[in-house]
């Protein structure tokens, strides 16, 4: 049950790193990618200086998961099965 | 626009700089106090920030008005890398602190069997991204000056002009400065695993000043010149609409792969460049600082970066789109708006963005140089000096110093170059080439050396070849043919459309080329190449550093000729100075067992040579202090030896191998299944010597007697001199060393033995190396057990003597077993002869008592163990006499059975001569007196003689529990008495004998203590009155039903069933 839970910290900052690098990248960008104005503010400039902030959020909300696990072990497992 | 006089900027910047080293001397201080800054999370978090140079601080507005959103990805490639911090960064971390790594040469050469090489090359690409960075800073530095105080010369003529009188170049101070608080704060001491506090703290300041002079400047910018973000974005389309591609993605400032590229390469630099490496991993205190760096150093960056837009932007608007300025649009914005004073705050904002770059750069770039160049050079050179010490920490100062002023000189040669502005990326790129080999050795451990020497190279030469070339061509120092037309004129191998790739920006098709290379030799040398026993060790050690180190089959070394203690701390003292030296060595001693010569064990010798390398990587990098290592033992003829390999499997604790978990289950099924003692030892000592080819194999067991260890068991070839023959117990030989001090003994190479007894011995049987062990039962040693080898040396590992003293204890339970096995035993054949007593003495009690027509007789004696010393018999002399006896000797044991059989004895012997019961007892009382005596024993007997003619009873007796008599007529119960004491007192005395005359129907009782002390719970006694009360109730029935009825009676009040002493009971009864 514990490992469970520390594997799957890891395996959480891993799917973030991965779909941070999706959402910064072409072409899921290309979808703010236009001159039209939100409130004013061209989408792109909109659209990273609003998801910047929330990844930095969502590290903050992950670090506090690892505060909680008692061990702190989050993130140390081990693949087992390496060559 | 606004001027401030040259004088009050070098009077606030040197008043800046006299802050730094004051706040730097402060937290050196504070070390000192035991109370490290260092050890706050903020400052861990803020110090990181080194990242942002004068580069982020001036060129990300320049870059945002001239390519747009080209800034971010140097921003947002690090706050991604952050999520992976908590398992990539703080892997390194610890591997790094395990391993005394100082700089990013080290951990890549230190994991690659601690290739000097691979270190070199390493230090030599930094070197060369890093000085013309260097350069970059004192750049900016300069020309901001020139800017604050002369701004239309600074722009003007595009020269570097001066404000200051002629001769005097404010960037050589700075360089000067700089280097001298590299030198005081960053080379204190040679150990560069130790920390910097002055440093880091001085950093982590500059890191508030700078970001505190952006958002100023940002603040300004946005809402004292403009109303605000929206405004700003409303006026920049109304009057540029023709730029709105700034503020797009995939155009031809900023095409979606360059995008891509900017944030891999700000991913590596993060985490790559040297100085991010030393802030982040060398000056770390604490792993857990990692987690709040995670999220506070990518919000520092979004801080940071919140008003670049709008002062690009805006600079833009005021400059009427002019870019030329835009580059110092921070520091022109508010010159021009008439705010001097907020411009000089943005001023000292940058010198603080270089400053830190400058410091920290130079530190770890010397201590690289150093430590991959310097130090094997040096070492090759085999200089013979007591101490080095000071030699090479002077070298390392010296770096800082030339590592600074090269990068001065830079300056002053190209400072324009187009190669020194796209310095920032172009150093990003090269520190990417580490990315596969960093990685890949974190988590792989197939891969090797060859596979990242290889790798790393091969991107070094592509990236020279697409970035730096061009970059070089660009700046004018090359003739512009081979970016046209390709080294040697061929056309496959234009720097910039190397095999023909086109399309791609310098940066795109840089990385590529550099990391298709480089990712497919390190891939496939990785798979192909093999891996040497040493590499495979660092492998494991990076790889598996979460989890415990424990010696792995083939890691188990010793050292032939080792050096002592003190030669290992005069070998360190060489390189690190005396103190340290010593310092590191009680540390280290602190922790390891010390044999019993005050020496450090066989197998210790190894861990020590680790630590001594280690403790010298610390100091001179992980390469060179194996070189250091390699060559002292070299010197001295000392060899690691491979332990032989059977052991290699070896280990007791939880990762204990299955060959050893069976021989100790294997012993411990021998000694569970019992059997003969001698061939339970026989057995093991057979296990032993099979499962690791020992040559002879020993049990001794001491000799109480003689105080000399006999062989109890041997196992292999022997001659008389050796496994056979006793030992006496002494400190000369090994064995009785192993005994009288209760330690294991071992030898693991006999060429260095030192006991004249043992070694004649040892050569006579020509033993290589061998073991004692005590075998130990509860604390003190019984024997020894011992094992022998003619053929290897050195097999003796710490895993293996703790296998060998588990069989040692394996051995002692056996012992246990077989003493317990005797004793149980003799215990058995005890009880035995006391059921044979019993038997004998049951048979002296009259066994049928006669059925006679005048009386009634029934007897009864229950011993309370199984021989007692009650006594009772009745002997019919003819019919007219009948003599009843009871008696009771004391105790009841098998000296009181022999006593009782010896009365009995004596009266059926005696009673034909003599007459009357008074002549009986005192006849006996004669008879025992000396007997008794000797015995501590008495005896107490009451003797009748009754005659059913005349129904006369005669009796006497010998201090006897006097008998009842139930009167039937009278209806009343009497006791019978006589004058006379216990057997055994006195001599000569005389027993009165009275006579009564009994009637039908009487019934007389007789008993011992057993029945009238017989006690219930509250320790009440049974009782005279209690029996005599049954007596009376019962009087009815037969002599054999009232003892019956007695006995249920004593065990209903007693509430037992046993009793505690002899029961005897007898009745008579008068039938006519």
């Amino acid at each position: 049950m514990k490992e469970v839970q520390v594997s799957s910290i890891r395996e959480a900052w891993i799917l973030c790193l991965i779909l941070g690098l999706i959402m910064i990248n072409f072409p899921f960008v290309h979808i703010f990618n236009s001159e039209q104005l939100f409130l004013g503010v061209p989408e792109l400039v909109l659209y990273f200086f609003i998801g910047w902030p929330f990844s930095i959020f969502v590290i903050w909300f992950f670090v506090h998961c690892i505060d909680e696990d008692p061990q702190n072990t989050a993130g140390i497992v081990e693949d087992k099965s390496e060559p | 626009m606004s001027v401030i006089s040259t004088k009050t900027v070098l009077f606030v910047s040197f008043g800046y700089f006299a802050l730094l080293f004051l706040v730097a001397s402060y937290a050196e201080n504070r070390r000192k106090t035991g109370i490290s800054l260092l050890k706050n999370s903020h400052i861990y978090s803020l110090s990181l920030a080194v990242y942002c140079t004068s580069w982020t601080f001036y060129g990300s507005v320049g870059k945002a008005a001239t390519s747009g959103l080209e800034f971010l990805p140097i921003y947002l490639g690090p706050t991604l890398i952050a999520f992976a911090w908590w398992f990539l960064l703080r892997k390194m971390l610890l591997i790094s602190k395990q391993q005394n790594i100082t700089s990013i040469a080290d951990f890549l050469s230190s994991r690659y069997d601690r290739s000097t090489a691979l270190g070199a090359i390493v230090t030599l690409i930094a070197v060369l991204g890093i000085t013309p960075y260097i350069a970059l800073q004192l750049k900016a530095i300069a020309q901001t000056l020139t800017i604050l105080t002369m701004p239309a010369m600074a722009f003007g003529s595009g020269l570097l002009s001066s404000s200051l009188p002629e001769g005097v170049d404010i960037a050589f101070f700075v360089a000067l400065l700089l280097a001298l608080f590299g030198i005081l704060f960053g080379a204190r001491s040679l150990d560069s695993s130790e920390k910097h506090e002055g440093l880091v703290v001085a950093v982590a300041f500059e890191s508030i000043v700078k970001l505190i002079a952006f958002l100023a400047v940002g603040i300004f910018v946005t809402y004292g010149l403009f109303d605000g973000f929206l405004d700003i974005f409303q006026r920049f389309f109304e009057q540029f609409p023709e730029r709105r591609d700034l503020l797009l993605l995939g155009t031809q400032q900023t095409p979606y792969t360059k995008w891509f590229t900017l944030i891999v390469l700000s991913m590596a630099a993060v985490m790559f460049l040297p100085r991010q490496f030393h802030i982040m991993i060398t000056e770390n205190v604490d792993e857990q600082h990692i987690k709040s760096a995670m999220w506070k150093f990518p919000a520092y960056l979004f801080l940071i970066n919140l008003f670049v837009l709008p002062i690009a932007l805006g600079g833009l608007i005021i400059n009427g789109g002019d870019t030329t300025q835009a580059d110092y649009f921070v520091l022109t914005l508010p010159l021009s708006a008439g705010h001097p004073w907020l411009a000089l705050l943005v001023f000292i904002g940058g010198v603080s963005a270089s400053a830190g770059m400058v410091m920290v750069s130079s530190v770890t770039t010397a201590t690289m140089v150093l430590n991959h160049l310097v130090m094997p050079v040096l070492l090759k050179m085999n200089i013979h000096t007591q101490n080095l010490s000071r030699v090479l920490i002077n070298i390392k100062r010296l770096g800082i110093f030339g590592v600074i002023f090269i990068g001065y000189f830079y300056f002053k040669a190209i400072g324009n170059s187009y190669a020194l502005v796209n310095m920032g990326l172009i150093s990003f790129a090269a520190v990417t080439q580490f990315a596969p080999a960093v990685l890949g050795g974190l988590f792989w451990k197939r891969t090797n050396r060859k596979a990242a020497i290889t790798g790393i190279s091969l991107g070094f030469i592509l990236w020279f070849y697409t970035l730096l070339i061009p970059s070089f061509v660009r700046s004018g120092w090359l003739h512009s043919d081979i970016l046209q037309n390709g080294l040697y004129g061929i056309n496959l191998l234009k720097p910039l459309e190397l095999f023909g790739l086109q399309g791609f920006d310098i940066y795109t098709h840089s990385l590529f080329w550099s990391m298709l290379f480089n990712l497919s030799a390190y891939l496939i040398l990785s798979f192909f190449a093999k891996q040497t026993e040493s590499e495979r060790i660092q492998a494991e050690t990076f790889v598996d550093i979460y989890q415990e180190q424990t010696p792995k089959p083939g890691q188990l070394k010793r050292i032939s000729k080792a050096p002592t203690v003190i030669e290992f701390v005069e070998l360190m003292s060489k390189f690190i100075g005396e103190k340290p030296a010593q310092a590191a060595i009680t540390d280290f001693l602190g922790q390891q067992e010390i044999n019993t010569k005050g020496g450090l064990s066989d197998h210790e010798i190894p861990n020590l040579k680790s630590f001594t390398e280690r403790t010298l990587a610390g100091h001179v990098g992980a390469a060179p202090a194996r070189i250091i290592l390699d060559n002292y033992l070299s010197a001295r003829g000392s060899e690691m030896e491979d332990v032989f390999d059977i052991f290699g499997t070896v280990t007791i604790d939880h990762a204990a191998s299955r060959e050893q978990l069976s021989v100790l289950y294997d012993a411990a099924q021998i000694v569970s299944s019992g059997g003969d003692f001698q061939k339970t030892l026989d057995k093991i000592l057979e296990l032993l010597a099979d499962q690791f080819k020992f040559d002879l194999c020993v049990i001794r067991f001491l000799e109480p007697e003689s105080m000399t260890l006999i062989v109890k068991s041997l196992v292999g070839s022997s001659s008389e001199h050796f496994g056979q023959f006793e030992r006496n117990l002494n400190m000369e030989t090994y064995i009785g060393q192993a005994f009288l001090s209760n330690t294991t003994i071992v030898v693991n190479d006999t060429a260095n033995v030192d006991r004249p007894i043992s070694a004649e011995h040892i050569k006579r049987d020509g033993i290589t190396c061998l073991a004692h062990t005590p075998i130990v039962f509860e604390g003190e040693p019984i024997g020894i057990l011992s094992a022998f080898s003619k053929t290897t040396k050195g097999i003796f590992t710490k895993e293996f003597i703790a296998l060998f003293e588990n069989l040692a204890g394996q051995i002692s339970i056996a012992w246990r077993n077989d003493q317990q096995l005797q004793k149980l035993l003799q215990v058995r054949e005890q009880e035995r002869e006391m059921q044979i007593a019993k038997d004998i003495q049951k048979r002296l009690l009259p066994r049928n008592l006669p059925d006679l027509e005048n009386i009634a007789i029934a007897g009864l004696c229950v011993p309370a163990h199984q021989v007692g010393g009650d006594y009772y018999d009745f002997i019919e002399r003819n019919s007219l006499s009948y003599d009843l006896i009871i008696a009771d000797v004391s105790g009841h044991n098998i000296g009181s059975a022999l006593i009782m059989a010896e009365t009995r004895t004596f009266i059926h012997a005696r009673i034909q001569n003599v007459k009357h019961p008074a002549e009986m007892l005192r006849e006996l009382n004669s008879f025992f007196l000396t007997d008794l005596d000797r015995s501590d024993l008495f005896v107490t007997m009451f003797y009748l003689q009754y005659n059913p003619i005349t129904h006369r009873l005669i009796y006497g007796n010998a201090g006897h529990n006097t008998p009842l008599l139930w009167k039937k007529r009278e209806q009343k119960i009497i006791t019978l008495d006589a004058e006379g004491l216990i057997f055994g007192i006195k001599d000569g005395i005389s027993f009165e004998q009275k006579a009564i005359d009994l009637e039908p129907g009487d019934i007389l009782l007789l008993y011992t203590d057993g029945i009238i002390e017989a006690e219930n719970k509250e320790k009440v006694f049974f009782g005279i009155e209690r029996l005599g009360k049954v007596l009376q109730e019962c009087d009815n029935l037969n002599p054999q039903e009232l003892i019956d009825q007695i006995m249920i009676q004593c065990r209903i009040f007693t509430g037992m069933r046993h009793f505690i002493d002899d029961v005897t009971l007898v009745v008579m009864k008068v039938l006519k």
